[in-house]
């Protein structure tokens, strides 16, 4: 479990690293939104561009990227077949009885591993140079908006950042209790689906009532040390943009313009 | 000598299983420091709670520093007593060390300005300035607990107790929590009360006063060294002496001059004709 990179916070001190986490969020969600569009050779190597540009700014060797893309190659290669199969068109390449391999199926299929390879690695170089606790606190400073029709941001984001807090520990408890259960021969990996389904229960049990335990304890110790409501609390760390964030804005700029001109050519 | 807190006619009982306390009265005094110790479920870590308003009771009063605890003074006493609890994970609120010591100073609406030079003072404390920035799952327990010490002492309290707080460490890192604790309390002298709950022995012989609670009861309260004499009362209740003291005992070794650490034992040992 300690191998998946997506999601993980790697400590490193690339120029990424100095953006603030509301810039790096804002720009992650554009990228992901107009890749959608992105329709031809053109804007997807541009694409690909821009991605190169933000993997050399964080400065983490390509090794670390490509465990990230590792456990989702089988949803990429699955995606892959769907196209190739399904896409319809001609010229048929080829065909294995009903199913035909069509050119544009070919060049869709590449289009969405294409695709999805940009997001994930995106959404991976937002994940390994910020840290969760800016994450959520820059949820919470761009959720603000939202203060206004009374959702209550800054218990979500105290409530956002305990979890990540606690993601780690959790992992370790689900761990030990595997290991307890194993000991006393239970299986996880064999036996029929129903059966594997069934062997879950005595994990999530304990798990379950050890993270209340847990929630308790907490709330106490929280209590204790003064804490009333989320609102009106003071912050040891806040979020202030810099000057690099320009650059990352007219960088971010400069690629939305020419992807747009790039989609009519 | 003020009291610090002042227990009176305390009544309190569990949900389900009826009572605990009835009518139980005990004084903390400013500046001293008390190991309340009973084996599980004697009701000790109970009387901690009690007393901070984390549960509330049917009848007495508990007074802290002359404040009757009432919920509308809640905060104000909570303000003046911190607390460390006995899991090392299940209290540590911030990401990073850093984080978790301004996690109360947030609360209390501390600039941000000021917290830095704030949490590294708390940090200084308790020998953990190097690890400002580390995150809890690579530390050790006994290096959690000194940072749970860390962010109570931050909001510069008059009173800590500590529930059980060494109850999960191993040797190394108890040995490191309360030879913070002696530092601590040479440095801040009368200014800081410690209350220490506890069930070991060795612990409790460190503090100027010992009070023995069992089913909610105060049985004994008095210096450890008078305490540790009664062998067999200790061991009924099911506590044991410290280790050097029994083995005075039974070497036969004079009350008076019973030695409660292994060293001075044999020291004296040493040195005896016995």
């Amino acid at each position: 479990m300690n191998n998946l990179v997506i999601g993980q916070f790697v400590p490193g001190d690339g120029f990424l690293y100095k953006i603030d986490p509301r810039t790096k969020i804002m720009v992650t969600i554009g990228y992901v939104f107009f890749l959608v569009f992105a329709q031809n050779f053109a804007t997807y190597l541009w694409s690909a561009a821009f991605l190169a540009l933000a993997l050399i700014l964080t400065k983490q060797g390509l090794g670390l990227y490509w465990r990230g893309l590792k456990p989702i190659l089988w949803l990429i290669l699955f995606t892959v077949i769907l196209q190739l199969a399904f896409s319809g068109g001609t010229p048929i390449l080829f065909s294995f009885g009903p199913i035909k391999v069509t050119q544009p199926g070919l060049i869709n299929a590449i289009y969405v591993v294409v695709r999805f390879v940009l997001i994930v690695l995106m959404s991976t170089i937002l994940t390994i140079t910020t840290p969760p606790t800016s994450i959520a606190s820059a949820i919470e400073s761009l959720l603000k908006p939202l203060k206004a029709v009374k959702v209550p941001v800054a218990e979500l984001a105290l409530m956002l950042s305990i979890a990540l807090r606690f993601v780690p520990l959790l992992m370790g408890e689900t761990d030990k209790i595997m290991k307890a259960q194993k000991s006393r021969g239970m299986s996880m990996s064999t036996g029929s689906l129903m059966k594997r389904a069934k062997a879950v229960v005595p994990l999530l049990v304990p798990l379950f009532v050890g993270a209340l335990q847990r929630a308790f304890d907490l709330a106490n110790a929280m209590e204790v040390r003064g804490f009333e409501s989320a609102e009106g609390r003071t912050r040891y760390r806040e979020l202030a943009y810099s000057r690099d964030d320009l650059w990352v804005l007219v960088a971010s700029f400069v690629f939305l313009i020419v992807f747009i001109i790039l989609l009519f050519v | 000598m003020t009291n610090a807190i002042t227990i009176k006619n305390l009544t309190y009982s569990y949900p389900e299983s009826g009572d605990l306390f009835k009518d139980f009265s005990m004084k903390v005094e400013e500046g001293e420091w008390l190991a309340i110790v009973g084996h599980n479920g004697s009701g000790k870590s109970t009387l901690a709670k009690l007393i901070l308003g984390l549960l509330d009771f049917k009848e007495g009063d508990i007074h802290v520093f002359g404040t009757k605890l009432t919920e509308k003074t809640l905060t104000e006493v909570r303000s003046q007593i911190g607390m460390v609890f006995q899991n090392p994970d299940n209290q540590f609120v911030g990401a990073t060390v850093a984080d978790d010591v301004a996690f109360g100073l947030e609360n209390r609406q501390m600039p941000s300005i000021e917290m830095p030079a704030r949490i590294e003072q708390a940090l200084k404390q308790v020998g953990m300035e190097d690890f400002a920035d580390r995150e809890p799952h690579t530390l050790s327990g006994g290096q959690k607990q000194r940072v749970a010490l860390a962010s109570v002492l931050a909001l510069q309290p008059k009173v800590i107790i500590l529930d059980e707080a060494t109850a999960m460490l191993d040797p190394e890192g108890k040995q490191a929590v309360m030879s913070t604790l002696r530092e601590l309390k040479e440095k801040h002298g009368s200014g800081l009360t410690l209350i220490m709950v506890t069930h070991d022995m060795e612990e409790a012989q460190e503090a100027d006063r010992v009070a023995v609670i069992d089913d909610g009861e105060l049985l004994y309260d008095e210096e450890p060294n008078a305490l540790f004499q009664r062998g067999a009362e200790l061991k009924k209740l099911g506590l044991a002496q410290p280790f050097a003291v029994e083995m005075s005992q039974a070497l036969g070794v004079p009350a008076e001059e019973t030695k409660n650490n292994i060293v001075e034992l044999v020291n004296w040992l040493s040195q005896s004709k016995v």
